[in-house]
């Protein structure tokens, strides 16, 4: 019991940090390199506001959710637009955007590392208290159940909106065919910004429950999830977000059982063999459509 | 290795060696050597040393705390007129922690022939592109941390840490203290020395003391939840507990490790120091490591630099300060002891120094061993909020 527990716990956090970047790469078809940055930068923003003001947990998870957005969008407006209106063609503009990407996010990286001179900081300021839960022989943490919790319903919530409403209607049919999808009157801009924004938070939503799950993070801790969130989407498949949840528990109990299990030190070369036959086998992940090629 | 945030995980010492190789040839290629331009002049108005640390990246925080020694002690010797009529000016260069980019920033100190010495880079994969060059090219340059084999290869390379392994058996009265008849170990593999001392060190220190290991979990750098080897190593129901990871991970382990239910006391590393585990909390307390300095200390090397420490910061120093401070002042000695900013006769008198005893922060009577500075370090708690110091290594 125990050990399904650690595998929710962190599959919750890997889910809620690789659904945003699964959602904008697989419907705008931008790999966002930034994501990593957003995830900790929303946290030490709100680490800042905590100074000053002692929040209650909702506040605060509301407070990293909408920074992450706020900082998503600015990446949007200033960066991947330009890039996109200014580049001959989508492959083109695919590379510079993982360039724009990587550019952008060296800005609040270089801000939090001299701020903080690369030491961790938490969210310890507000009136949260992260405490055990304890029932028999199970033992979990409140940030643990509430991690899993949000991962579900917003996972749930973000597969009902794509499939169901208008507007996810809209995004995927950019992620299937962005030219034919404005010329049925899809408003590209307008999808797109809702797609990043969306992103961003979930990624400082991430971001709030890492930290109150580690209880610190440092200037450098998105990108070593960053990482595993491309390891995430390759292995659920792109833009599909049963994947990323499939995939995220697969990483999550690949990782949990090398180190409840053996002496630790094989956990990268295991969960990362997993992506790499994944790649092999099956290219387009365990729940990503074929490519239809157009001669 | 005494970097408790390493930038260089499995796979970097290879650049490194050719970060080092590179800038070996472009050296070879613009020719090179010793001298100095006050090779027969006595010192000039200014005598200028260059710090290559990182200012930036992952081990900032370390770099920032040795720039902090370098001011300090800078500061005394012009306030003291150490010099006479000449003052010591530091030139702070960032390598971000990247071994190209130290190696570029040395290279272009040695062919500045004002430059009698410089203080390298506290990041071992930074260290380690720096020592052939500066070696070959006969530059003194005296290191912080950067714990590795390979830094410290001739007469023109010094290390002023003692490496954390030589000091770590200081443990040994404590955990003898607590009376645990079993020990688990958590350690990360993202340094040498943090391997050797959770896979080796610490085994040793516990068969010595008839405690047997009953779990050890080697995590790897990417790692950051910690709560399934926690499950694992108190699966087996130790009496005492062992935290060996770098920087934030400290925090993390220690509050899962507590949020498991273990309320004992736990042995670590000082990477654990310098605030790293401040963010913990309650959670941190019981975390017990040796270190090279303490600011709780009392010898009078060590009470005079922290008081000039919280004079210039206002707040207590870091062992990487105190380290760097150390540093700073046998490289002013040797060039005093020198007269001469000429490199040759500065490593001479480096060398001359090297074999007499040493008093400074880190400690009173400090032998240098292969150019590598020895401290018998002291074992300090944290207590939530600040270190205690529990006692002197030279007192075990």
């Amino acid at each position: 019991m125990q050990f399904i527990v650690q595998i929710a716990t962190l599959g919750s956090i890997y889910l809620l940090f690789s659904l945003g970047l699964n959602l904008v790469w697989g419907s705008l078809g931008i790999l966002n390199f930034a994501h990593g940055v957003t995830f900790v930068f929303a946290v030490y923003l709100t680490h800042l506001t905590l100074g000053v003001a002692r929040l209650p947990f909702l506040v605060v998870l509301l407070l990293g959710a909408a920074c992450g957005a706020v900082l998503t969008v600015l990446l949007q407006v200033l960066v991947f637009e330009p890039i996109l209106r200014r580049s001959p063609s989508i492959h083109q503009a695919e590379m510079r955007i993982l360039i724009g990407g990587l550019g952008f996010s060296t800005i609040p990286l270089a801000f939090m590392e001299h701020q903080t001179k690369n030491l961790p900081f938490g969210l310890d300021q507000g009136s949260f208290v992260v405490s055990p839960v304890v029932l028999g022989s199970f033992r979990a943490t409140n940030i643990a159940l509430y991690g899993i919790g949000l991962a579900v319903l917003l996972g749930l919530a973000i597969a009902v909106w794509l499939a169901r409403s208008r507007g996810g209607l809209a995004l995927r049919s950019l992620g299937v065919d962005a030219p034919v999808a404005g010329l049925m009157g899809i408003d590209r801009r307008r999808s797109a910004l809702l797609a990043m924004a969306l992103a961003g938070g979930l990624a400082g939503l991430a971001g709030v429950v890492y930290t109150y799950t580690l209880t610190a993070l440092t200037p450098d801790s998105g990108d070593l999830l960053l990482v595993k969130a491309f390891a995430i989407v390759i292995l659920g498949g792109v833009g599909s977000i049963a994947g990323a949840a499939v995939g995220s528990l697969v990483l999550a109990a690949a990782e949990v059982s090398v180190l409840t299990f053996t002496s630790g030190s094989w956990v990268d070369a295991v969960s990362f063999s997993l992506i790499f036959l994944m790649l092999v086998l099956r290219p387009v992940g365990l729940f990503g459509r074929k490519e239809v090629r157009r001669t | 290795m005494k970097i408790v945030r390493t930038t260089g995980g499995p796979g970097r010492p290879w650049r490194a060696v050719a970060a080092g190789s590179l800038a070996l040839l472009t050296l070879a290629a613009c020719g090179s050597g010793g001298g100095g331009t006050s090779a027969d002049g006595g010192l000039p108005q200014t005598i200028r040393i260059v710090s290559v640390n990182p200012e930036t990246g992952p081990t900032s925080f370390a770099g920032l705390g040795a720039e902090e020694g370098y001011k300090v002690a800078t500061k005394e010797i012009n306030d003291t007129r150490f010099f006479g009529d000449s003052t010591l000016s530091v030139t702070y260069e960032d390598d971000k922690g990247e071994p190209v980019t130290a190696a570029n920033k040395l290279s272009a100190a040695v062919s500045d022939r004002s430059v009698p010495a410089v203080f390298g880079s506290i990041a071992t994969p930074s260290a380690l592109a720096m020592s052939p060059i500066a070696q070959k090219a006969g530059l003194p340059i005296i290191y912080t941390q950067a714990g590795s084999d390979g830094v410290v290869v001739g007469d023109y390379t010094w290390r002023a840490t003692p490496l954390m392994i030589s000091f770590y058996p200081i443990m040994k009265k404590f955990v003898a203290e607590q009376g645990w008849k079993s020990l688990g170990i958590i350690y990360t593999t993202s340094s040498p020395t943090l391997i050797k001392i959770g896979s080796t060190v610490l085994p040793d220190l516990a068969k010595e003391l008839g405690i047997s290991v009953v779990g050890s979990v080697g995590t790897t750098p990417t790692t950051q939840d910690f709560s399934a080897p926690i499950a694992q190593i108190l699966g087996a129901k130790p009496d005492g507990v062992a935290v060996i990871q770098t920087g934030a991970s400290n925090v993390t382990a220690m509050t899962q490790l507590r949020q498991a239910g273990y309320t004992g006391p736990v042995l670590g590393n000082s990477g654990a120091g310098a605030g790293n585990l401040t963010p913990a909390g309650a959670n941190g307390a019981g975390m017990v490591w040796p270190t090279d300095f303490s600011s709780l200390v009392s010898s009078p090397g060590s009470e005079k630099f922290s008081g000039l420490y919280r004079q210039m910061f206002g707040k207590e120093p870091t062992n990487y300060a105190a380290e760097a401070y150390d540093a700073a002042w046998f490289v002013a000695r040797a060039i005093k002891a020198a007269g001469s900013t000429d490199r040759a006769k500065v490593k001479d008198a480096m060398v001359a120094a090297g074999k007499e005893p040493m008093s400074g922060a880190l400690g009173d009577q400090l032998r240098w061993v292969d150019g590598t500075l020895q401290a018998p370090g002291v074992v300090v708690e944290w207590t939530g909020t600040a270190e205690k110091l529990l006692y002197n290594g030279k007192d075990v």
